[in-house]
């Protein structure tokens, strides 16, 4: 095994921990990070060694995800039918929130507990704007949580 | 005044030490910032219940297999069986082996010497001379000038019989299927021209090596070629 393929390896749980709070479904998280591993194993080549593995790897899921969800059609992408696990409100006000807000969402779910130096990178977005993306996307979150706030 | 953005950074441990003593300064004296605090840090502790045992979890064989060896000796062989797998065995070998069939019919290298592929629902199997020899001829005994000769025969993972086998024009490997010979893999003979002398050209060579690639265990020798071929190549685990 090559120090690549070990490494991919190791972060296995980590992607999927990212791809599940991404695609907020448990078959499409896989599939997700199937796909991710196998363009990773194909672009081997463009990743610098020394660089950081994790963050490469979780933009790339990302990468996936979004031409998967692209492929699947604008409403499909728009916001993920059911928040598995998140006990969302099944009709609350925040379901019909816009786009923006769901994409939002979606990121600062997926970034969860990374710092925010390596969440922009991997969101390829600069500092100030990853700060007020996740910003919005947890005020809206807080919100679908706690209705009675 | 404490802005939401700042709360959160604070929340991520992301402000340095001066904008923290301002922040637990301001939780001190106003009740609503510390009550703001305690929003962001249950909405992470809760967005990690969900999400953070998706990480203990098991991962997938299928995710697994991508990038596992067999084994864990490093050779070419292996990272040939690793492509195979991303395809997923043996759709792999057969996808290889109807590009390899569809270049050596193409360039009809067959036509001088011995015949014996069909196709069967779009599969590649041995059939005339090919198929008879692959059923029936042994290594150990062969002529040496059989116009089909046996290579190695061995069990491939799933326990079938597996043969390579060489014409005049192309080398090959098979695998017994039911009452067919299943076309593994097909190269053109070595580019070597047909005669009575012949090295083993780079289309054998390619052959063996996918041949060990498949195999599972030991070649079978001579008197287990021989059992084998005495009860008609059955499937064994």
């Amino acid at each position: 095994v090559t120090t690549f393929e070990a490494e991919l390896l190791t972060l296995l749980p980590k992607l999927r921990r990212f791809a599940r709070a991404l695609t907020r479904d448990p078959a499409d998280a896989d599939d997700v990070c199937q796909t991710a591993i196998e363009r990773a194993l194909n672009a081997r080549a463009s990743w610098q060694d020394g660089t950081r593995l994790d963050a490469w790897m979780y933009r790339i899921v990302r990468n996936c995800w979004i031409d998967e969800t692209r492929s699947r059609g604008r409403a499909a992408a728009r916001f993920a039918p059911e928040h598995a696990g998140l006990d969302v409100p099944g009709d609350g006000p925040m379901q019909v929130e816009s786009a923006v807000t769901g994409r939002d969402i979606d990121r600062a779910t997926a970034v969860e507990g990374l710092a925010y130096r390596d969440a922009a990178e991997i969101l390829e977005v600069p500092m100030g704007t990853l700060t007020s993306r996740l910003g919005r996307g947890r005020q809206a979150l807080m919100a679908m949580l706690e209705p009675g706030q | 005044m404490i802005e939401p953005q700042t709360i959160s950074a604070y929340v991520d441990g992301e402000l340095d030490a001066a904008a923290v003593d301002a922040v637990e300064g301001a939780m001190a004296s106003d009740g609503t910032v510390g009550a703001a605090v305690e929003r962001e840090r249950s909405l992470r502790a809760r967005l990690s219940a969900c999400f953070d045992p998706v990480a203990e979890e098991p991962v997938p064989e299928r995710l697994r297999a991508l990038l596992e060896p067999a084994s864990n000796v490093v050779s070419l062989l292996e990272a040939r069986e690793r492509r195979a797998a991303r395809w997923g065995w043996p759709q792999g070998m057969a996808i290889a082996a109807s590009l390899a069939i569809g270049l050596v019919l193409g360039q009809t290298a067959f036509s001088g010497g011995a015949t014996g592929i069909a196709t069967r629902d779009g599969i590649a199997i041995a059939s005339g001379e090919i198929e008879s020899a692959l059923e029936t001829q042994l290594a150990s005994t062969q002529p040496s000038d059989a116009s089909v000769r046996i290579g190695v025969s061995f069990r491939d993972g799933e326990g079938a019989a597996c043969r390579s086998f060489t014409t005049a024009s192309a080398a090959g490997l098979a695998c017994k299927s039911g009452e067919d010979w299943r076309i593994a893999a097909l190269q053109q003979a070595g580019g070597a021209p047909r005669g009575d002398y012949r090295q083993a050209g780079s289309g054998e060579a390619a052959i063996l090596a996918q041949a060990q690639a498949m195999m599972a265990g030991e070649p079978l020798d001579a008197a287990a070629e021989r059992s084998a071929r005495d009860k008609g190549w059955p499937l064994k685990r």
